[in-house]
């Protein structure tokens, strides 16, 4: 039963790698255990198996820039709120991200958050001021009315903005987003760099796992003095084997007719009327939302 | 209230916000949306001059030697690779290097700030970390001012005969910190606090953020130290191509 359990969940990784036309890292979300720390694999797999993996490109960085804007230049919590909330809607939806996975996205700029706001709520000084103060038996740590109402109103612009950009993560891969930047004339050896980079972080990070798990196996990574010096250790090789690959990936590249640029097979994907037309939508939604507000 | 319990709940607090930063030690990057708009291109525009200097840089490298491209991209994916690790930590919570430093000494600061603007877009998108509207801010604390500054320590500590470690050690310490600064002034800017204005309100940003990136900006270098050993023992020709180790 566990056998069969498992050979159903490769085939199903095999299908999406078909699918996407790149043979995507193993994702994290694919090894079973629910809870799994967001690394490299993880979005850049939602990325490949979103719904919304066959609209254009060029579309979702408009759609996603847009909403990011809106956010920013209208600057209400109701727009942001609004924002977080429909763009929560699309990205579990459509970019089909198990709500539990997404709140787990979520989760990772809320101690920045958390930490920002406190410091912009909270003042010191030396004569009582503000709504609320604590004696510090030095200077008054105080809060006042205005100070809250900037760190939510923060708090809530940040989370807008930070969905509508994972609206965007979870549905782009950093490949595919090379080639938007290609399409809008960035410098060819950036949208380069870009595409290799992309790729042979996944290549350096697999080592990395395998050499970790070598030295966790030879007593490494034991108390904080030994997990420095293989930390230390895993990194210089790391580096060192990275650049005995770079010099062995040029070779095989120019093997098979590498002359400065690369040329990869892209789907043509046309923006549709209907999809021009959501966007027009939301946006027009958000807008008269801010004059409602106002 | 006594006086007992007054105190009690103020170390409570003050524990409770260190613990609270413990998790945030990947903090210095400004996340998504966290600054206002004019913020965002204002600290854009500032890192185009390092930016163009840094394609020329890249440029006259790949005319040398069309080879040095996938140097470069590796170079790009390590930084990447190494600033994504969960580094060991005094707290045993989950943080981060910058990984700048170590750039800045193996491939000089030019290179690594266009480097350092693919990695932090790249960090966005597949990690979260940082945002896009905030790209240049991150890109000017991250991959320009961190860099700089360690390269121009590193190479101070050359010149005044440092030993080599010590000096790898102070340049990615300091690059390190001299980022947690920055970044605290950047935030500073944006949100100057109603009394006392810019200043006080960097006070409170550097007071918020120093728990977790002093004993951070402390491990940064210790790592990097041991990394530069462990390269020196077993890649002095590699070292020499990418133009370490020159003398």
């Amino acid at each position: 039963m566990k056998l069969q359990n498992f050979h159903s969940r490769r085939r199903r990784c095999l299908i999406h790698e078909s699918e996407s036309g790149r043979s995507s890292f193993p994702a994290a979300g694919q090894s079973g255990s629910r809870h799994f720390a967001p690394g490299v694999g993880s979005m850049d797999y939602y990325a490949s198996q979103s719904g919304l993996r066959k609209w254009n490109d060029g579309y979702k960085v408009a759609a996603a820039c847009t909403a990011l804007l809106l956010c920013l230049v209208l600057n209400r919590p109701e727009i942001s709120a609004a924002v977080f909330i429909s763009m929560g809607i699309v990205n579990v939806r459509a970019n089909l991200v198990p709500l539990r996975d997404y709140i787990g996205f979520l989760k990772i700029p809320i101690a920045f958050l958390a930490l920002g706001s406190v410091a912009i709520a909270c003042g010191i000084s030396a004569e009582p001021l503000g709504d609320y103060r604590i004696w510090l038996h030095w200077r008054y740590l105080y809060l006042t009315r205005e100070g809250i109402r900037q760190a939510m109103e923060l708090f809530f612009k940040a989370m807008g903005s930070v969905s509508a950009m994972y609206f965007l993560a979870l549905s782009t891969s950093a490949g595919q987003l090379a080639g938007v930047l290609r399409k809008a004339h960035v410098p060819k050896i950036i949208v380069e760099l870009m595409n290799m980079i992309y790729r042979f972080i996944f290549i350096l990070t697999k080592v990395q796992k395998s050499m970790k798990i070598a030295a966790v196996s030879r007593l490494g990574y034991m108390d904080f003095k030994t997990s420095c010096r293989s930390f230390g250790q895993t990194g210089g090789n790391l580096f060192l084997l990275s650049l005995r690959k770079a010099d062995t990936y040029y070779d095989a590249m120019v093997s098979r007719g590498y002359e400065g640029e690369f040329f990869f097979w892209e789907e043509e994907k046309p923006v549709k009327f209907w999809q021009a037309g959501i966007l027009a939508l939301y946006v027009l939604g958000l807008l008269f939302l801010y004059f409602l507000v106002k | 209230m006594t006086k007992l319990q007054k105190k009690s709940v103020i170390l409570c607090a003050a524990f409770a916000a260190a613990f609270a930063a413990a998790p945030a030690a990947n903090a210095m990057h400004i996340m998504e949306g966290y600054l206002p708009l004019q913020f965002c291109i204002a600290w854009g525009v500032v890192c185009i001059p390092f930016l163009v200097m840094g394609f020329f840089s890249i440029r006259n490298r790949l005319k040398e030697n069309r080879k040095n491209i996938t140097i470069l991209a590796m170079s790009g994916a390590f930084i990447f690779v190494i600033s994504s690790l969960k580094i060991p930590s005094v707290t045993g919570s989950c943080s981060h290097m910058t990984g700048t430093g170590l750039g800045a000494i193996l491939f000089g600061p030019g290179a690594v700030s266009v480097l350092g603007i693919i990695v932090l877009t790249f960090q966005a998108i597949l990690l979260a970390h940082g945002g896009l509207t905030t790209l240049g801010a991150n890109t000017f604390s991250m991959a320009v001012a961190g860099p700089f500054l360690s390269y121009g320590v590193y190479k101070l500590c050359r010149k005044c005969r440092v030993n080599r470690r010590v000096s790898v050690f102070l340049a990615a310490a300091l690059g390190d910190l001299f980022t947690y600064c920055v970044t605290s002034v950047q935030l500073a800017v944006a949100y100057p606090s109603d009394q006392g204005g810019i200043l006080a309100s960097l006070g409170k940003f550097l007071a918020v953020f120093a728990p977790t990136q002093l004993p951070l900006a402390v491990i940064e270098g210790l790592l990097t130290m041991i990394i530069m050993i462990t390269l020196e023992n077993y890649a002095e020709s590699e070292l020499k191509n990418v133009g370490y180790l020159e003398n």
